[in-house]
């Protein structure tokens, strides 16, 4: 049981990890926006994909700060 | 055409020869090292005993040589690659440890070490996402240009026990070169085999008690080329999956110092050492969090048990890279759909 709570939070990352990757492929992965009608929103789509991409990392490495912080003040300081 | 009794035939080579220089040259290695006064101080053991240092040379010895048999084998230049990756992580490493350097050293220096898989184009277009694959041509250069520093320094930093590094290698080997082999391709699995059988061959003479340690020459050659083997492989996520124990000890480091800085350089040690040489978790605030530190916090173990806890970490985070490759391996085939 000692162990039982850095299992728990690797099990968390691990699920962090599917759900910003299911939401790449799925949810951004088909997005498209038409805004001139030509080649240009191809290019202007994926500029906003990379973006949201980056944006949903970033989003991932804060969560995972809260979750380190929680997790330390639980364990580290509680002792 | 590539039959599977040549695959069988060329992996049983490769292995073999990484296993076998490596197990049979590191003795006379530890000897040079010891005769030519080349070491450093385990201070979790009791007398504090002078251990040779690094093992980086013969791992990379054993590699290369099983390296360029395969090439010679298989012709593929995605072999070449690995290896000029490896080399120059090598080096990296082999610089630090010479002189120490300063800690964005080899951060930033290792960013080379990721130039040879782009220019010859050892890389894929496609970042597999389990779910399915995501085409980023353009995204995917800085994704290689991060992910070789980012696996070399998160290896090297989890090396702070006796057979950490190595046996920590050789459990998350076993998802990547499973993946390799369903999403990647033949040739860049038999590449991954110098690599686990070398790490189990220098897990003999590095586990607890260290008789060699290995170095950041060492450590980054395997970090490095566990990702540039990932990269080539398509298993990117795979592998980080796998590795996800030593990404968090690097996050949580990282995340408390706010800065890239060298272990030695941190004045408060996240853990001490008791009379009876168990290590404690630090008290202090300001001391950095670390997966040991972590581990330590509801009370003081021996070297051996923490060692043994960061492994058992490694075979769940490995665990859990599997189900991954189920559930990515089911949607490819059509088995299950989302």
């Amino acid at each position: 049981m000692r162990m039982f709570g850095l299992f728990a939070l690797i099990f968390i990352m691990w699920s962090m990890i599917m759900i910003v990757s299911y939401f790449l492929i799925f949810i951004i992965g088909p997005f498209h926006i038409t805004l001139f009608n030509n080649s240009t929103d191809g290019l202007v789509s994926s500029v906003i994909k990379a973006s949201l991409a980056i944006g949903l990392v970033v989003v991932l490495i804060l969560l995972l700060g809260i979750l380190k912080t929680r997790y330390l003040r639980k364990t580290l300081l509680k002792n | 055409m590539i039959y599977p009794s040549d695959v069988i035939i060329n992996a049983a080579i490769v292995s073999a020869i990484s296993f076998l220089i490596i197990f049979f040259i590191t003795p006379p290695f530890i000897k040079y090292l010891n005769k030519k006064g080349k070491t450093v101080v385990d201070y979790h053991k009791p007398g504090k005993p002078l251990i040779p240092r690094p093992a980086g040379p013969i791992i990379l010895l054993g590699i290369v040589v099983a390296e360029i048999i395969l090439y010679l084998l298989i012709l593929d230049v995605k072999i070449i690659s690995l290896l000029l990756t490896t080399i120059i992580a090598f080096f990296i490493g082999y610089i630090d440890d010479l002189k120490t350097m300063p800690g964005w050293f080899k951060p930033v220096a290792l960013i080379l070490a990721a130039i040879p898989i782009i220019v010859l184009g050892s890389h894929g277009n496609y970042l597999g996402l389990i779910f399915d694959s995501a085409f980023i041509p353009l995204l995917y250069i800085p994704l290689i240009l991060s992910i070789i520093p980012i696996v070399g320094n998160t290896i090297n930093s989890i090396d702070v026990f006796n057979g950490v590094a190595s046996g920590f290698v050789i459990i998350t080997m076993i998802p990547l070169l499973v993946s390799v082999l369903l999403f990647g391709n033949t040739n860049v699995f038999l590449m991954g085999l110098p690599l686990f059988f070398g790490c189990i061959a220098i897990f003999h003479y590095h586990k607890f008690p260290s008789k060699i340690f290995l170095g950041d020459s060492g450590t980054l050659l395997l970090g490095s080329m566990y990702a540039a083997i990932s990269v080539a492989g398509n298993s990117e996520i795979i592998g980080v999956i796998a590795l996800l124990p030593a990404v968090m000890n690097s996050f949580l480091f990282l995340s408390s110092v706010k800065k890239i800085v060298e272990h030695r350089q941190v004045k408060t040690r996240p853990v001490t050492i008791c009379d009876d040489y168990r290590l404690m978790a630090s008290k202090e605030i300001r001391a950095p969090a670390t997966l040991v530190r972590l581990i330590l916090a509801k009370g003081p173990l021996s070297e051996k048990e923490i060692v043994n806890r960061i492994l058992i970490l490694g075979t769940f985070s490995s665990l859990l890279a599997f189900i991954s490759i189920v559930i990515q391996y089911s949607i490819m085939k059509g088995i299950i759909s989302l």
